[in-house]
């Protein structure tokens, strides 16, 4: 972790400047009926991927907004003819919440060096809410990453809670399922 | 320890290889007992019990340790007194605990000590029991209460699912492993994966490991998850490249799947995945999200979240929990892993 703060620096007005960005991507998600998260992947001062959450969409639970931006990342170096290691390991992660645990796992895996977050993820956090798998050193997959957290996080938070007010009309019931099943 | 003699009941199939299903219990359901100091006593004269016993719980309740039972009998012959009590807990904040007397453990003198003896430390389980194991280890200790939950001790013998079941997870782990051979020859991980409809008994989905394709995060499960995406008229990636990558296509089904009329991104609710290997954190993560209902797995893994490092399908903190049972053709699981190049 120590390594990594010394040569992953990015200054307050990148991030500012990329985190509007990232908020941009959430509110596009929230007007599209998706869990209002958006993400950067920046290689280079040069943005590589990008994502907002694709799961209603997809109609896959996992297609978060790293997981998608991560797609386009190897896409970029598929084009440009890159080894994807070699981009990954010079990526900072932009993403208006706390990447989940999964997430946060697909991370290591690719081997991203810095994650700039907005808000907390109560739900699902991987870096410290629930687990830390941001820095645990037990996993022998991938590599840990340093965080830096709380970039308009107000603004993140409010997305989540406007989401989440509007009453997910494809969360499961559970209740009423049990009987609609029985049927 | 669980009694051997009665996993041996169902009978395998004929010529089918023996395999032993398990349950994957929560961390806190397979975790050893712990055990605590506390100061015990002899009871010199029975006949004192029941006052020892008001006297001691008033200013000693131990009221966070409601499985731990005041007194135990001491049962073998050559003991100088019948019962011993539990007065009070030693040493819990570290220090060392010592030898005390009863003036000591008790200065306010609201205890008559007439009919007990001398102080001497014992351990005793720290947490109520969850499983018989866990209850038969701790009160190897000390008398504990136990709430048996039925459920947990047939699956701990074996015995939770019938021969016509185990046969039939056999199909969908055998379809796994078919899937994951087929993927090793086009060079990808060894590693399987089935989905299916329990309630329906069809297979929605099979696929294997794709992650030495273009995408590394493409783990079997990762892949499942969107084979059944598909199956439901969605889907993020192509997996034309694989054939040994199916799914069942919505228009075969004669009604929609429930899922269809009320959850869509909730695509595996209800749904058993089948995987040759213990999967790994994201994927064990991807079926929380997924909210599927069951993972069977043959192998455990290295850095396997469903029993081996983690417990992500049992963790109060996230909202949604899944069943894990391992073990269904483990063998056979087991080679194919073997055979990996890393």
């Amino acid at each position: 972790m120590m390594e990594a703060a010394k040569r992953w620096r990015v200054s307050a007005g990148e991030t500012e400047a990329w985190m509007d960005r990232a908020v941009d991507m959430a509110k596009d998600a929230l007007e599209n009926g998706e869990v209002p998260v958006g993400c950067l992947m920046v290689y280079n001062n040069e943005i590589v991927g990008k994502g907002r959450n694709e799961v209603n969409e997809t109609k896959n639970a996992t297609r978060h907004a790293e997981m998608v931006a991560i797609d386009q990342v190897l896409d970029w170096c598929h084009q440009h003819k890159k080894e994807p290691e070699e981009v990954f390991t010079h990526t900072v992660l932009y993403v208006t919440v706390e990447p989940c645990i999964m997430c946060a796992a697909a991370l290591r895996m690719m081997k991203i060096p810095l994650v700039v977050y907005g808000c907390q993820n109560e739900r699902f956090g991987g870096c410290g809410s629930v687990l830390n798998i941001s820095s645990a050193t037990l996993t022998d997959t991938g590599e840990p990453f340093q965080c830096i957290a709380g970039y308009r996080s107000e603004e993140a938070v409010e997305m989540l809670k406007t989401f989440y007010r509007q009453e997910n009309p494809n969360a499961p019931k559970s209740k009423v399922r049990k009987k609609e099943f029985s049927k | 320890m669980e009694p051997d003699s009665k996993r041996r009941k169902t009978a395998e199939p004929n010529g089918a290889s023996a395999w032993e299903v398990q349950p994957v219990l929560s961390e806190l359901e397979s975790r050893d007992i712990r055990l605590m100091p506390v100061y015990a006593a002899p009871v010199l004269d029975k006949k004192e019990t029941c006052r020892l016993m008001k006297e001691v719980s008033a200013i000693y309740p131990l009221s966070n340790y409601p499985h731990l039972k005041r007194i135990r009998a001491c049962l073998s012959a050559g003991s100088p007194h019948p019962l011993e009590m539990i007065l009070c807990l030693a040493g819990l904040n570290g220090e060392q605990a010592g030898l005390r007397s009863l003036a000591e453990l008790f200065p306010s003198g609201e205890v008559d000590f007439c009919g007990l003896g001398k102080p001497f430390l014992a351990h005793v389980p720290a947490c109520a029991p969850l499983t018989r194991p866990q209850y038969e280890e701790a009160a190897s200790h000390w008398p504990v209460s136990f709430h048996e939950n039925k459920r947990i001790s047939q699956a701990l013998k074996g015995c939770l699912f019938s021969p016509l079941e185990k046969d039939r997870m056999q199909g969908y782990m055998e379809l796994a492993i078919q899937a994951a051979q087929q993927g090793a020859r086009q060079g990808m991980e060894p590693i399987g994966a089935t989905v299916v409809d329990p309630a329906t008994g069809r297979v929605l989905a099979v696929g294997h490991d794709c992650r030495e394709g273009s995408n590394p995060l493409l783990h079997a499960a990762m892949v499942c998850v969107d084979l059944v995406a598909h199956s439901h008229g969605g889907g993020a990636y192509s997996f034309e490249d694989y054939p040994a990558c199916t799914f069942l296509p919505a228009d075969n089904s004669t009604q929609p799947p429930p899922s269809l009329e009320d959850g869509l991104p909730y695509i595996c609710t209800g749904y058993d995945m089948y995987l040759t290997r213990e999967p790994c954190m994201m994927c064990a993560m991807a079926l929380v999200h997924s909210r599927i209902q069951r993972v069977f797995y043959g192998a455990p893994s290295s850095h396997g979240a469903l029993g081996t490092t983690h417990h992500i399908h049992s963790r109060k903190d996230l909202n949604h929990r899944y069943e894990v049972f391992r073990g269904i053709l483990e063998d056979q699981c087991k080679r194919l892993a073997c055979k990996e190049s890393s």
